[in-house]
């Protein structure tokens, strides 16, 4: 198996067998397998994992696993190996797991009334920087370079002002680019004046402190980028592909929105719109990520 | 997933104000080591909390396994010198052996992330051995803040140049050893010249310090933090405020001296000691008047809603060396409850209100002024309304049939309470209390032969939101209550006559409208940027009356409430607004401070026609 086991995702996968057994009555013998990404700590998630499998299995009557993933492209060769068959992901591996593999989107996950957000470039406020320009020669630290609005979209904002030519030349325009690891860790680098900008999510200002919160501001903001989606890999029997969807769908109903903090909280669920990823295709394009 | 971290994923380091942040999750090694620097500093020393603090999760945690269970499944770090010093009660030991294994076990993973064939491994490996380096932050930034930036980007350096595989392939950036080594460098060197020694010099108070800041015998203030644990957030659903003047349609801006004992109320400025600097003000246990059920401080709280308001932590000097939290008391109908104190030691609020002030939470001596404007806030505080009670105490016809019977036992004469009654101290027509105290045998005493039992009788009313009860919070539910009188006073009730009892006292403790309604317009913020233009509105007094010092604590409050409290605002696109406003008010203060009086009242005024344009997006 691709997944690289280690002690952490033994035990993600050990407590999850646990959830299947746990399933009473379940109408088919085979399992619905999700992937999740962790997003904060990986052992909070195993917990929310058990809450949410087992409401959907109720939902669609079959026995519902889950398990954490290292990251992204982990879940993905999950997916590709059969070992998973629904997985939580971003817009830009989405992308690059559609080409690769032939990956379906399901649902978009809804924030604020929209299957969207974006990108921004931010700042500390004293720092008297008030333009892209500013940036020139300055350190500026992005999440992970598998990241749309932590990194492409905000690099973007850059290559549109034409102060970097396009990607991998990030380096001539700024002093120092850093991959902080996360929005939180990009945007603690800059607030605690470690580094000049930070590039992440439109929303990443709120994991600071309210103190800090007060004490940044954002320069710059992307085009709308699709929200997290949640996709399938393409085998996958199309009548449990669409029991998953309709029970999914149902979170979006009063007495069910509880629900939704365990699954990364969102506002809710939309079904997902192929076309709505072009402009991630084509920055993937762009970035020399997609061929 | 946007927005899936926000809630955690907060690191709180330095002094934070009224609005608190969620902190984000501590390993539990680090939340371990955290809780012997804070408990270690308590006196007398709580060995048992420090056993606790290694053997079980701390109080919230999301991780279900204590620490020693956690590192025995992650690490290969002995733990056995730690739980020795531990068995020997030596407070330095334990300070020395906790600090090195976290020190330790930022090297492990250091090393696993420098031994790992797959970048996310690594990459896992580094933010845990930074996450774990956040047990020292606080005190590498108040002793050596150089030190704190270079071992910040140091960190930045050394997650950037681990690599990435990209997905599937795509994206995949190499790992530069040569820039990883040096970034480890930095960390490592730091940690063996101040975590990781043989010996450390002796401390008298536990902190972060590294090292070589201690042994300089600089004096190094590390602000005060709360360990894992805590929470001081409000409690949620929030209690409804029942203000006498505002239900008869006075509104608060009129009346100024009120206004400012409400500021007074919500202002961490009037403590001293750590109570400041944390943010902690009168309204964090009261909130809204009424109490706060999920208040906890490890040492300090034995359960949540509880705390020992004279302990080592927040004014040492206060400390009575006796651990004896106490459930927090509501404060409504204040005017009607003295005397003061559970055992009604003070006769006069005014005298209770500044023992809180100076004894218990470190605070300079309040002016007149400000002891006038607080208990003329809180005289204002009344009794949730419960239209199923008449206004002599009485149940009306819509009471439940239960309640109705519970009314009668709850008036009839026991052998058991020498022929007293419930009602003779809980009197219905006296808002259910006699304004006596009693010894009805609920505090173990003191010594032997001690008779210091006799506490205030509580008022029954609003009760059926501010379990648990008793002055220690020892009995979770008013049924429990019943059942306490039924066999300690030897009541002879039967089952049926309980439950009946326990029905009336829902009754008489319940309200029609217990806690704030919101929604997605009237929300938290709103109801704090009312609240805060309102305490400001007290200029329109104060600047007349040139009256500096009462001015700029008001300013040192509201603008920076203002300021903090936007974080929690859902129309965040209006949030650049609401700290613009914050920095008009703070333009107030400095031209106060500058004795500059007529800038003051102009950025005053500019402040109160912004407010008004402001207030309809303030949400």
């Amino acid at each position: 198996m691709a997944i690289h086991l280690n002690r952490r995702t033994m035990l993600a996968l050990a407590g999850a067998g646990a959830v299947s057994l746990a399933t009473p009555l379940a109408a088919q013998d085979t399992a619905l397998r999700l992937a999740f990404i962790p997003q904060e700590n990986p052992e909070k998630l195993l917990g929310d994992i058990e809450a949410i499998t087992g409401w959907l299995a109720e939902q669609i009557g079959v026995p519902v696993d889950g398990f954490v993933t290292v990251d992204h492209a982990a879940a993905v060769e999950a997916l590709r190996n059969g070992d998973a068959d629904i997985s939580f992901m971003g817009a830009l591996p989405f992308v690059l797991a559609e080409a690769e593999i032939g990956a379906v989107p399901l649902l978009s996950e809804v924030y604020r009334g929209a299957p969207s957000y974006t990108g921004r470039v931010f700042v500390r406020r004293d720092s008297g920087i008030e333009t892209l320009a500013d940036l020139r020669g300055k350190d500026i630290a992005f999440a992970d370079p598998i990241s749309e609005s932590g990194y492409l979209y905000p690099l973007a904002e850059f290559v549109e002002a034409g102060l970097v030519a396009g990607p991998g030349d990030a380096e001539a325009f700024f002093g120092r680019v850093f991959f902080a690891g996360g929005y939180q860790q990009a945007m603690q680098a800059m607030a605690e004046g470690l580094v000049d900008a930070a590039g992440a999510s439109q929303y990443a200002d709120l994991l600071l402190t309210p103190q800090q919160q007060a004490e940044v501001a954002w320069i710059a903001e992307s085009e709308p980028i699709p929200s997290h989606v949640v996709i399938a890999r393409p085998g996958l029997d199309a009548d449990l592909r669409s029991q998953f969807v309709n029970a999914m769908m149902r979170l979006n109903e009063a007495g069910n929105r509880d629900l939704l903090r365990y699954l990364y909280g969102p506002d809710g669920y939309v079904r997902a719109d192929p076309a709505a990823y072009e402009g991630v295709r084509d920055m993937a394009r762009r970035y020399g990520l997609l061929g | 997933m946007l927005l899936a971290t926000l809630a955690t994923a907060l690191v709180l380091s330095g002094p934070v104000v009224a609005t608190p942040a969620k902190e984000a999750p501590w390993l539990p090694e680090a939340a371990a080591y955290r809780l012997v620097l804070f408990l270690g500093n308590l006196a007398p020393l709580p060995w048992e909390d420090i056993e606790t603090a290694w053997a079980e999760p701390h109080r919230n945690s999301e991780y279900p396994v204590g620490a020693l269970a956690w590192l025995d499944r992650e690490s290969d770090v002995d733990t056995d010198p730690l739980l020795d010093a531990t068995t020997r009660q030596d407070r330095q030991a334990v300070f020395a052996e906790a600090t090195r294994l976290i020190a330790l076990r930022i090297e492990e993973e250091l090393d696993r992330a420098f031994a790992a064939d797959e970048p996310a491994t690594a990459q896992r490996s580094v933010r845990t051995a930074r996450e774990l380096y956040r047990a020292f932050e606080d005190g590498i930034a108040a002793a050596d803040p150089e030190a704190a930036l270079r071992i910040g980007l140091a960190w930045l350096e050394l997650n950037s140049s681990t690599g990435s595989a990209g997905v599937l392939g795509a994206g995949a950036t190499a790992r530069d050893r040569e820039a990883m080594d040096a970034a480890r460098d930095v960390i490592s060197d730091y940690l063996a010249e101040n975590y990781l020694i043989d010996a450390f010099s002796p401390r008298r108070t536990l902190n972060a310090l590294p090292e070589t800041a201690v042994l300089s015998g600089r004096a190094i203030d590390v602000p005060p933090s709360l360990p894992p644990g805590s929470d001081i957030f409000d409690q949620d659903p929030l209690p409804r405020l029942v203000l006498n003047f505002e239900e008869q349609g006075i509104d608060e801006t009129d009346l100024p001296l009120v206004a400012y004992g409400d500021m007074l109320f919500d202002s961490a400025q009037i403590f001293g000691g750590p109570a400041q600097d944390l943010g902690i003000a009168c309204s964090t246990c009261h909130n809204r008047s009424d109490i706060n059920q999920r208040l906890f401080i490890p040492g300090a709280s034995h359960q949540p809603g509880a705390i020992d308001v004279d302990g080592a932590f927040f004014n040492p000097i206060f400390n009575d060396r006796r651990d004896d939290p106490l459930d927090i008391p509501s404060l409504r109908g204040l005017r009607f409850t003295g005397p003061y104190g559970r055992d009604g030691r003070f006769a006069s609020l005014r005298d209770f209100t500044r023992n809180v002030i100076v004894n218990e939470f470190a605070g300079d001596e309040p002016t007149p002024f400000m002891l006038d404007a607080l208990v003329a806030y809180m005289l204002e505080f009344d009794f949730l309304p419960n239209s199923i009670l008449t206004a002599d105490g009485r149940l009306t016809e819509a009471a439940p049939e239960a309640a109705q019977r519970g009314e009668e036992i709850f008036n009839r004469p026991f052998a058991g309470l020498g022929d007293r009654s419930c009602a003779s101290c809980h009197v219905p027509d006296a808002n259910f209390l006699d304004r006596q105290a009693h010894d009805i045998g609920s505090v173990a005493p003191g010594y032997e032969g001690a008779r210091a039992g006799a506490l205030d009788t509580p008022t029954l009313l609003g009760t059926a939101y501010t379990a648990p009860y008793f002055h220690d919070g020892s009995l979770p539910t008013l049924a429990s209550v019943v059942d306490w009188f039924d066999e300690t006073k030897s009541l002879e009730l039967t089952e049926a006559e309980r439950a009946d009892l326990t029905a009336y006292l829902e009754t008489v403790g319940a309200a029609d409208d217990p806690y704030e309604p919101f929604d997605d317009e009237n929300t938290p913020f709103r109801l704090a940027f009312a609240e805060l233009t309102t305490f400001a509105s007290t200029l329109d007094t104060l600047l007349p009356r040139r009256d500096a010092e009462h001015i700029l604590l008001l300013i040192d409050t509201v603008a920076a409430d203002l300021a903090a409290d936007a974080s929690t605002m859902s129309n965040l696109a209006a949030r650049p607004d609401v700290y613009a406003l914050a920095e008009r008010l703070a333009e107030v203060g400095a031209a106060v401070r500058a004795e500059d009086w007529e800038a003051a009242e102009a950025s005053w005024d500019a402040f109160k026609s912004e407010a008004d344009v402001i207030e309809e997006r303030a949400f």
